[in-house]
């Protein structure tokens, strides 16, 4: 089998929140010991609530961010210690706010030229061929290249965003909700973008979404993420047909799709707020679990391998 | 027997660039209203005008708008005042931009009754506990004393309904009021609203953009784009036959799970919203749209196409299904 294009193993991530000036600071465990590996060319979708760890993750897959325990393999290679420069030409992001990810002041073609300049040996007339060869794939204009990100659109902004990332030719992206702050009409264009590039190009994407039939449409297998563990991870059709955790089932049941007459589901999930500096003993998700036995609160479920994924309940073993 | 609210004409402008393009629209007591469209299409803009509230330098132009029958189009701000928060409720998007941060729950809540009612503190404060109650709050107590900041973002949204609630309105305007939260407490709330709207009789307004709650909770739709409503109907019509090529275009780019096969791409629109410029004329989605003919630049028709159901296009029966 080849080398898997990101591989995770045992990634735990703590923050320290201070309570005050006398209090001790409260431990907040963002990521609780994530392990999997995303095959080369498919594309891991990463759903959860807000809180629920999956941009921790993705930060620390990207090397912005130290991991507590644990190691990330990116291409095989371990990400610390690792260049900067040539982890860049691994692995890049494309972000939720093309609002913000992008330098006001920069024209668009050098915001897509900069991880190239930064890499400090590429020639500028090398560093003019590859930003025009970015700019074409992800369809903008030249002329769209002299200008500055508030002359464009949302999307248009999106496009430059994915075009910075592909200028290094990387052989992963990291695609932290990338059409949330995007219109409907817009998002179906960089989705569409997203998979032409995938299949003409061979990535392999981490897509972090809180979208479920985003998620959906673009991802080959997904992972539900619940106060920093990955609670249900299946290939993309049998966990829509059949998911087998019951936070699952639940996000699944609040996804309203636009098919009028089937009013607004009762998802069951009670008012408790996950809260990740305060994570209940047991399972982690049986405050809010409407199905919950005595075991539940007592004992931390075992992950349970299925045919086409794995599970961490009790009910689902 | 007279709308709830009536809407025919309404115009808004922000000095040379005109927001809102002559919308009509009606609410009736007890029905949910979706005005869907996206970012731009001046559906906010709509929902402000109602209330009084645009910002300096917008004008507001109507044949009628009226509300349970009384005219408001020259009501003063005072006049307006005190029919906002009281008949005529609003719930925003952003739950912590819209409660003042500086203030605990309790006294945000309590002062609507005070300011409007004159109602006695401690009667106020019974009947925000109420209120807190009724939306689904524990603890209703403790939250009273507590600052915006110290509550979830599902939290504070149930707070923003339970405040709208205080006077009991007739009317609640509430402008993408999930669109800041997680998908299952966006379930919870939606299902708050529909249960209050039963038992109160609110007509509500609802501002979304996302097709799914448009089909979920309301009774009837008006799809805008650039200032226009380009198509209106009853839900279950709406999506059962989409006529005007930009509903058809919009409902074919939402992904929905089971649907669309993974890996063929979505439906999508192409070209962006455009900028309306002063003295425009004809169709504004005409370059976007695979539809467009000559005719299409020139004075549109509005037209029935069904029961109840209304379009602004060239095509007399819209596009074929």
């Amino acid at each position: 089998m080849s080398t898997p294009a990101i591989e995770v193993r045992g990634l735990r991530r703590e923050f320290r929140a201070s309570q005050g000036l006398f209090a001790p600071p409260r431990r907040v465990i963002a990521v609780d010991d994530v392990s999997f590996s995303v095959p080369a060319g498919s594309v891991l979708g990463v759903v959860g609530e807000s809180g629920c760890g999956k941009t921790t993750l993705a930060r620390m897959i990207l090397g912005l961010m130290e991991p507590s325990a644990g190691e990330v393999l990116v291409d095989g290679k371990r990400l610390d210690g690792m260049d900067r420069r040539a982890r860049a030409r691994l692995i890049q992001p494309v972000f939720q706010d093309p609002f913000s990810s992008l330098n006001p002041r920069r024209r668009v073609r050098d915001i897509i030229a900069m991880p190239l300049v930064a890499q400090g040996n590429v020639t500028t007339l090398e560093i003019d061929r590859r930003v025009a060869e970015s700019l074409e794939r992800v369809g903008l204009s030249t002329e769209q290249g002299t200008r500055f990100p508030s002359q464009l659109s949302g999307g248009q902004r999106q496009r430059v965003a994915i075009a910075r990332a592909l200028v290094l030719r990387p052989r992963i992206v990291v695609c932290d909700e990338p059409t949330s702050a995007l219109d409907v009409s817009v998002q179906a264009q960089i989705l569409n973008l997203l998979a032409e590039l995938r299949r003409d190009l061979g990535l392999t994407y981490l897509f972090i979404s809180h979208n479920l039939a985003v998620v959906e449409h673009v991802a080959s297998e997904v992972a539900v993420m619940y106060l920093g563990r990955i609670v249900e991870r299946r290939e993309s059709e049998a966990l829509f047909r059949d998911p087998r955790h019951p936070y699952t089932r639940a996000l699944l049941d609040s996804v309203l799709t636009p098919e009028p007459g089937l009013g607004v589901p009762d998802v069951g999930l009670g008012d408790i707020m996950p809260d990740p500096a305060n994570i209940p003993p047991g399972c982690r998700f049986h405050p809010r679990g409407p199905a919950c036995f005595a075991p539940c609160a007592a004992t931390a479920p075992r992950i349970t391998s299925l045919e086409d994924g794995l599970v961490e309940c009790h009910l689902a073993g | 027997m007279s709308a709830l609210l009536d809407i025919e004409d309404l115009r808004v402008t922000f000095g040379g660039t005109a927001a809102v393009r002559g919308i009509s629209l009606t609410v009736e007591k007890g029905e949910t209203h979706c005005l869907v469209g996206e970012s731009g299409c001046g559906k906010s803009v709509t929902s402000l005008a109602v209330m009084g509230l645009l910002a300096k330098g917008g004008k507001r132009d109507a044949a009628r708008l009226s509300f349970a029958g009384d005219d408001i189009r020259d009501y003063n701000e005072a006049q307006m005042s005190r029919l906002r928060g009281d008949r005529m409720a609003m719930i925003f998007q952003e739950p912590m931009t819209s409660l003042n941060p500086a203030y605990t729950v309790g006294s945000q809540m309590t002062e609507v009754l005070r300011r409007h009612r004159g109602t006695p503190r401690a009667q106020a404060v019974d009947r925000a506990v109420e209120l807190l109650t009724r939306v689904g709050i524990t603890a209703p107590g403790l939250r009273l004393g507590q600052f915006p900041h110290q509550l979830s973002g599902g939290l504070r949204q149930r707070v923003m309904i339970a405040m709208a609630l205080m006077c009991d309105p007739e009317l609640l305007i509430a402008d993408e009021p999930t669109t800041a939260l997680d998908v299952t407490v966006q379930a919870q709330i939606l299902r708050l609203l529909a249960e209050l709207q039963k038992d109160l009789g609110l007509g509500i307004l609802l501002i979304t953009h996302d097709l799914g709650i448009v089909a979920r909770v309301a009774d009837r739709v008006s799809v805008m784009y650039a200032g226009e409503v380009v198509e209106s109907a009853p839900t279950a019509e709406l999506f059962r036959a989409p006529r005007h090529p930009y509903t058809r275009g919009l409902l074919s780019c939402v992904p929905v799970p089971g649907k669309v096969k993974r890996d063929e791409p979505l439906g999508s629109i192409p070209g962006v919203v455009p900028r309306i410029p002063p003295g425009f004329t004809g169709c504004a989605f005409r370059d976007r749209c695979s539809f467009a003919e000559a005719a299409c630049a020139g004075t549109l028709p509005r037209r029935n196409v069904g029961p109840a159901h209304e379009m602004l296009c060239v095509l007399p029966e819209g596009v074929p299904a």
